[in-house]
């Protein structure tokens, strides 16, 4: 309780061949772990399914979730394992945001809210889909 | 390419590309790992990263990049070796 909370933010990708609902928990177990281990969950971004750059586990889509968290250190270790059991949990990356990423964000946020104020409709920052289409170059052929 | 007034070895002769780091122009004071189009700039069509004498990046903003560009590829955001070479 006393332990100093850190900002930190996570990024998992879920195996995308499964349900809309089936997602749905395994995005609210990973909240339960970040819960019960002290701390919060302050943002949750569903990137929705995205082509992977490269197969994993011999799967070419995922379905992308990014949490935002304040939580103190011990909770980490919780997360890490929790993603490791978790069969339907393809990657996942945790990274404590520095002093300047909290500094973009916050500038991110002045900029987005003065947009808003600007326009009615925000200009929508959809989750872009990378369009990777393998280009037939002639050169690849390497002796 | 050739200029005679300022003979340079073959090294420098190669064409010189903007010198200013885009990072720096922008203010930017954060690299985000998940602005993927954005990190899409800096590697090369193989996926490799492009050293910093070429795009002109600042050293401060390039050790941002890597660290940026390296995540958006464990989260296979960006690949490690692109699919026109595998």
């Amino acid at each position: 309780m006393d332990k100093p909370k850190k900002q930190y933010e996570t990024t998992f990708i879920v195996n995308a061949s499964l349900d809309d609902s089936q997602i749905e928990g395994v995005i609210s177990r990973v909240q339960e772990v970040v819960t019960r281990n002290g701390g919060t969950v302050t943002a949750i971004n569903k990137w929705g399914r995205k082509r992977l750059a490269y197969s994993i586990n011999k799967k070419t889509n995922g379905f992308y979730v990014n949490m935002e968290l304040e939580a103190p250190g011990t909770m980490l270790t919780a997360l890490d394992r929790a993603y490791q059991l978790d069969e339907m949990i393809l990657r996942h990356l945790t990274i404590l945001l520095d002093r300047k990423a909290l500094a973009a964000r916050q500038a991110a946020a002045v900029a987005a809210a003065a947009a808003a104020a600007a326009a009615l409709n925000p200009p929508p920052e959809a989750a872009p889909v990378p369009t990777r289409e393998p280009q037939a170059t002639g050169t690849v052929t390497q002796s | 390419m050739f200029t005679p007034r300022k003979p340079r070895r073959e090294k420098d002769q190669t064409p010189r590309k903007k010198r200013t780091c885009r990072f720096c122009d922008a203010k930017e004071i954060y690299i985000d790992y998940k602005d993927e189009k954005r990190l899409q700039r800096f590697i090369a069509e193989q996926g490799r990263i492009i050293p910093k004498r070429i795009t002109g990046t600042c050293a401060k903003h390039q050790r941002q990049l890597v660290q940026a560009i390296k995540r958006a590829r464990h989260l296979a955001l960006l690949p490690f070796v692109s699919d026109t070479v595998r």
